[in-house]
């Protein structure tokens, strides 16, 4: 299979500051998180993508697309949603939909009917009409989520799509755009610093720190505990008598930020064993199931180490 | 899929061509400029002094054509009716007048050229001549002065706003390239200058044609619709680079309008005060065309924009001659080559933050 996105050595310079230090990366189709700290070259790393900026050294394809000379070709096939703002004030919400069609090479009024079967899409109402520097942030995320996808572009890149949303509008987001790579096949680069989207949309993380790629690995395999391990909800008046038996049965049984207790083992029979211990010591258990491993913590650990490296 | 459901859907239709993209920035930056009543009222204004102009054609081909009614209704049969109305329209200029109009009209520009053209009594070269300077004062005063504010209040926050509400991503995010983006952007204004100054030129013209006596005109004034797009062209080329090239270093609009704004009254400023110091210098008071014409103020003439832009237009008219306007032209070209190389680097700026 082509990769969406293959980067070999890629360095890119802002007079004396490095943004992008030699990163190798190979992404694959499929929906992406590109996490990182502030100022970790996320943003430098799209533009270089989108082609918007040139970069020092290496090289590169985008949807098969060399870097740096078929940007124009590259940007015909994404649908690219900044972080920030950026509208023109004076247009309507559907005029600056209509425009980014326009824009991507839709014709006029095909561009009309486009735009509004995007916003549709989107939950937009009436308020489509309404001049752009009149809408709430939530509104305004929708109209430049619109105006990425209007000319139903192959790969979409999404720069901190929920950030500003409330609960309710984020989910809503999220679902389109599982929607959207589900439903229609579309490859998905999404850049946040909120885990949680990462881990409910994504297959795969990319993480990057200090302009370099930390961390590449897709979802199943981060969560993926290195033993087996169970999480366990329980509620017993004799916890400790619990620990201690499952502990002499040669299970190792930690307990995490969220209050479960992590059962791990290279057993086959550790689900037996934890029965046969609440059994004996009163114990009720509320919920069992396989433990994941925390994405917060991957990400704190790969970031540190790659300071730890840098330092 | 039915119609009814609201969901996701491919589109796959044929796109439009990569080489007119360029336009719809020029169309939705019209549509969002034209929608300030301001700009309504400005444009307006701007067409007003096509009345003015309009009456002095009409009044001089009313001259004209009386004239030569008059002098040809006997001669006309004898089949010497074009020498007739050429007699006739000699006539019309009669001494009177010339001397009226090199007297009272020595202020304005190339007065004495177009007196010369008249005494020499031909009727194909006079009304050339006429029509000639009549639009080259048009462009020269009301449309020179209402560029200045048409492109003042359009232009400066063409691509400043761009940058600061960071909608060049929705540009730049696709496939457009930058220098499509400035031809789209160049083309915003220059549509409006369009309408104010070639439109209404070409209007007075065939307005003249209308009046004149027959078709014929056509035979001896061909030339001056290519003049007006000439001199259309060169005063919207330097107009809009620097207005775009001003409003492509700053962030905030209303630095670029005051720049504007600050560009064409320094230099003027100061040329004016070379003209005075002139006038001052030269004792007795002296007449205007005087002061005009003396060597240290036609020379400094160049740090004026108008002035250039003037001295340009009145080549392109056929009042002045080349090797009188050079420097003028020169200026022109080098403000236009500077500005669109700093409004190239303007706009790749962003990008590199």
């Amino acid at each position: 299979m082509q990769p969406l996105i293959s980067l070999s050595q890629i360095t890119k310079n802002y007079r004396d500051m490095r943004a992008l230090n030699e990163i190798d990366v190979t992404i694959q189709p499929g929906v992406t998180g590109l996490l990182g700290p502030n100022g970790a070259g996320k943003s430098t790393l799209i533009k270089v993508v989108l082609g918007l900026i040139k970069i020092t050294s290496g090289s590169g394809t985008v949807l098969g697309h060399r870097l740096g000379q078929d940007g124009r070709s590259i940007r015909d096939k994404i649908g690219y949603m900044p972080e920030d703002d950026c509208y023109i004030p004076g247009m309507t919400g559907i005029e600056v939909v209509q425009f980014a069609a326009a824009l991507s090479g839709l014709p006029v009024i095909e561009g009309l009917r486009r735009a509004h079967e995007i916003l549709d899409f989107c939950g937009m109402k009436q308020e489509r009409y309404r001049k752009i520097e009149t809408y709430s942030t939530g509104m305004r995320q929708k109209i430049k989520f619109a105006a990425a996808i209007v000319h139903d572009p192959e790969f979409l890149i999404f720069d901190e799509p929920t950030s500003g949303l409330d609960p309710e509008e984020r989910e809503n987001l999220l679902n389109r755009i599982r929607i959207l790579a589900d439903e229609s096949d579309k490859s998905v680069l999404i850049s946040t610093h909120i885990l949680p989207d990462v881990q409910s949309i994504c297959d795969h993380a990319v993480i990057i720190a200090a302009g370099k790629v930390v961390l590449n690995e897709s979802l199943d395999v981060l969560n993926r505990p290195s033993a087996p391990t169970i999480a366990l909800r329980i509620d017993s008046k004799n916890e400790d008598g619990f620990i201690d038996q499952l502990s002499a049965d040669g299970l190792s049984v930690s307990r995490n930020d969220d209050l479960l207790w992590q059962v791990t083992g290279n057993d086959e029979k550790m689900t037996d064993k934890i029965w046969n211990a609440a059994k004996a010591t009163g114990t009720s258990i509320h919920s069992m199931q396989p433990a994941k491993n925390d994405l917060e913590s991957i990400f704190i650990s790969a970031v540190q180490e790659s300071n730890n490296a840098s330092s | 899929m039915p119609v009814h459901k609201v969901g996701y859907r491919k589109w796959d239709g044929e796109k439009t061509p990569q080489w007119n993209r360029w336009w719809i920035i020029t169309e939705t930056g019209f549509r969002i400029a034209f929608q300030s009543a301001w700009v309504r009222r400005i444009l307006l204004v701007c067409w007003l002094p096509v009345l003015y102009w309009g009456l002095a054609l009409f009044v001089l081909e009313q001259a004209l054509d009386r004239n030569a009614f008059a002098t040809s209704g006997s001669q006309v049969v004898s089949g010497e009716a074009a020498e007739a109305v050429n007699q006739g329209m000699a006539i019309a200029m009669n001494d009177q007048l010339i001397d009226t109009m090199s007297d009272e009209l020595e202020m304005l520009p190339d007065v004495d050229k177009l007196v010369a053209v008249m005494k020499s009594r031909d009727a194909g070269e006079i009304r050339h001549s006429i029509w000639s300077w009549l639009l080259m004062t048009f462009f020269r005063y009301p449309q020179g002065t209402a560029i200045l504010f048409l492109v003042g209040f359009i232009a400066p926050g063409l691509i400043s706003q761009d940058v600061r509400s960071r909608a060049f991503l929705l540009y730049f995010s696709r496939p457009i390239g930058r220098l499509e983006y400035i031809l789209g952007k160049i083309f915003i204004p220059t549509v409006f200058l369009i309408l104010i100054t070639a439109l209404p030129a070409i209007c007075l013209f065939f307005f003249g044609v209308t009046l004149s006596p027959d078709i014929s005109v056509l035979n001896s004034t061909w030339d001056i619709p290519f003049k007006i797009l000439a001199a259309s062209v060169c005063v919207i080329l330097p107009t809009v680079s620097i207005a775009l090239m001003l409003s492509s270093i700053t962030q905030e609009s209303r630095f670029a309008t005051f720049a504007w704004f600050a560009v064409w009254a320094l230099g003027h400023s100061a040329w004016f005060a070379i003209m005075i110091t002139q006038a001052v210098r030269l004792g007795e008071p002296p007449t205007s065309r005087a002061v005009l014409d003396s060597e240290i103020v036609q020379e400094w003439s160049i740090v004026s924009l108008y002035n250039n832009l003037s001295n340009v237009q009145s080549w392109i008219f056929g009042f002045q001659d080349f090797s009188e306007i050079w420097p003028s032209l020169f200026v022109l070209t080098a403000i236009t080559v500077v500005s669109l190389i700093i409004l190239y680097r303007g706009v790749s700026a962003p990008m590199n933050v």
